[in-house]
């Protein structure tokens, strides 16, 4: 998976964040000021674009992009 | 031709669900050429249902969802594992953009996060609140929060003030709404710290008609239009507001069965009392929108009968037919504080 993807994804919901200022460090709620919610709702839009589920052990460890990334990557 | 507005209804949720629920569906495509229902649930059950009437056909049409969220079920585990559920597969068909709204009696729990999560919040927008139409002595307020957000900020109450007079205006059509902060009294140095915090930036606001504070004694008497608090002190108002209305008609009732003098007064009056009371039931409202959503989702009742499914069903007209969501995305956008 690329990483843009991902991007086009938490932008989809964090519409005030600037896609440039992502980096895989960027933290979900200190850096774009994401709720529970969001993370959730980011991690939803993940799991329909790329057919996969979550577990829930893992979602609870999603703290920053990269975080969000390697999830993706071990079910794809 | 008027615009069809296409409504997502949850044909599992609520305790009558779903025979309450497709009867409310029945009712509203009967009055209402302009709503095509998608009925969402098992596809089974609900045909059974739909088969005890007559009515267009071509305005319902079932959607299978093969598993239901339970009325106590955690909700966030609702949301993340029963993908399938009638309320999940109602909202992703907002969504996906083949309904513009979405009713359910369902776990409100599930509703409030499957609004967020699955359907996603406009641009801009930090909470989304819910706000039902209350009656009162002038017509109706809205209450916005009554039960999203427990732990709201100032800057989350400013924006509900904002949303709540698009709502009031263009739903309602009521010009200029005024707009008030629940208080502990009429003071702007009154107040808990989030009050006090939220005050001044309602007042700054040049496109909120602030009017000050609102004491819930007066919220009945209906002087201010749309009445912002946070989630809790919201339910507390909606939950007294509804108790103290079903005792009180409870006690007048009693009373007039007291002697045969009242019998007799009691029949005089009862026609009048009827027309009177039905302005203060709130079913005649339908269900309370959650706004600041890319959708409309209305909440009705968990025990809500086909008359409020009805009721609810037809409220997503007008708000889709004004355009709500471009409306409070405006408002939002465009805030000047």
């Amino acid at each position: 998976m690329e990483f843009e993807e991902l991007l086009k994804i938490i932008v989809e919901v964090k519409e005030d964040a600037n896609i440039e200022d992502i980096t895989p460090e960027t933290r979900f709620v200190e850096d774009l000021g994401a709720d529970s919610l969001d993370v959730l709702s980011i991690v939803e839009l993940i799991e329909s674009e790329f057919q996969i589920t979550i577990s829930d052990d893992e979602l609870m460890k999603i703290s920053t992009v990269q975080d969000a990334y390697d999830a993706i990557e071990k079910y794809l | 031709m008027a615009t069809i507005t296409r409504v997502a209804l949850d044909g599992m949720g609520g305790d009558n669900a779903p025979a309450e629920v497709v009867k409310g569906a029945v009712e509203a495509v009967k009055t209402h050429k302009e709503i095509h229902v998608l009925l969402t649930g098992k596809e089974e059950v609900l045909n059974r249902e739909l088969s005890a009437y007559d009515y267009p056909k071509e305005q319902i049409e079932v959607i299978n969802a093969t598993e239901e969220v339970e009325m106590a079920e955690p909700p966030v585990y609702a949301i993340r594992h029963k993908k399938d559920s009638s309320m999940a597969v109602a909202m992703k068909l907002v969504r996906e953009g083949r309904a513009d709204a979405v009713v359910s009696a369902g776990n409100s729990g599930a509703i409030l996060v499957g609004g967020q999560v699955l359907i996603g919040k406009l641009k801009g927008v930090e909470r989304t609140p819910l706000a039902p139409l209350i009656p009162t002595a002038k017509g109706v307020s809205l209450l916005i929060d009554c039960g999203a957000n427990v732990d709201a900020r100032a800057s989350h109450l400013v924006q509900f003030a904002r949303m709540g007079s698009v709502y009031m205006e263009h739903v309602i059509g009521k010009k200029n709404p005024t707009v008030g902060i629940v208080n502990i009294g009429a003071e702007e140095e009154k107040g808990n710290a989030l009050v006090k915090e939220t005050f001044p930036k309602l007042k700054a606001c040049k496109d909120i008609n602030f009017v000050g504070s609102v004491e819930a004694r007066d919220i009945p008497k209906g002087d201010v239009d749309v009445i912002v608090c946070e989630a809790f002190v919201g339910n507390v108002i909606l939950k007294l507001y509804e108790g103290v209305g079903s005792t009180l008609i409870h006690k007048v009732k009693a009373g007039m069965m007291t002697s045969l003098r009242s019998k007799i007064g009691g029949i005089l009056v009862k026609p009048a009392l009827k027309e009177t009371l039905k302005t203060f039931d709130a079913s005649e409202y339908g269900g309370a929108p959650m706004l600041g959503l890319k959708g409309l989702v209305v909440k009705t009742h968990g025990n809500s009968t086909a008359k409020e499914i009805c009721t609810s069903i037809i409220q997503c007209v007008t708000f889709h037919e004004q355009h709500i969501n471009e409306k409070i995305g405006e408002a939002i956008q465009n805030a000047e504080e």
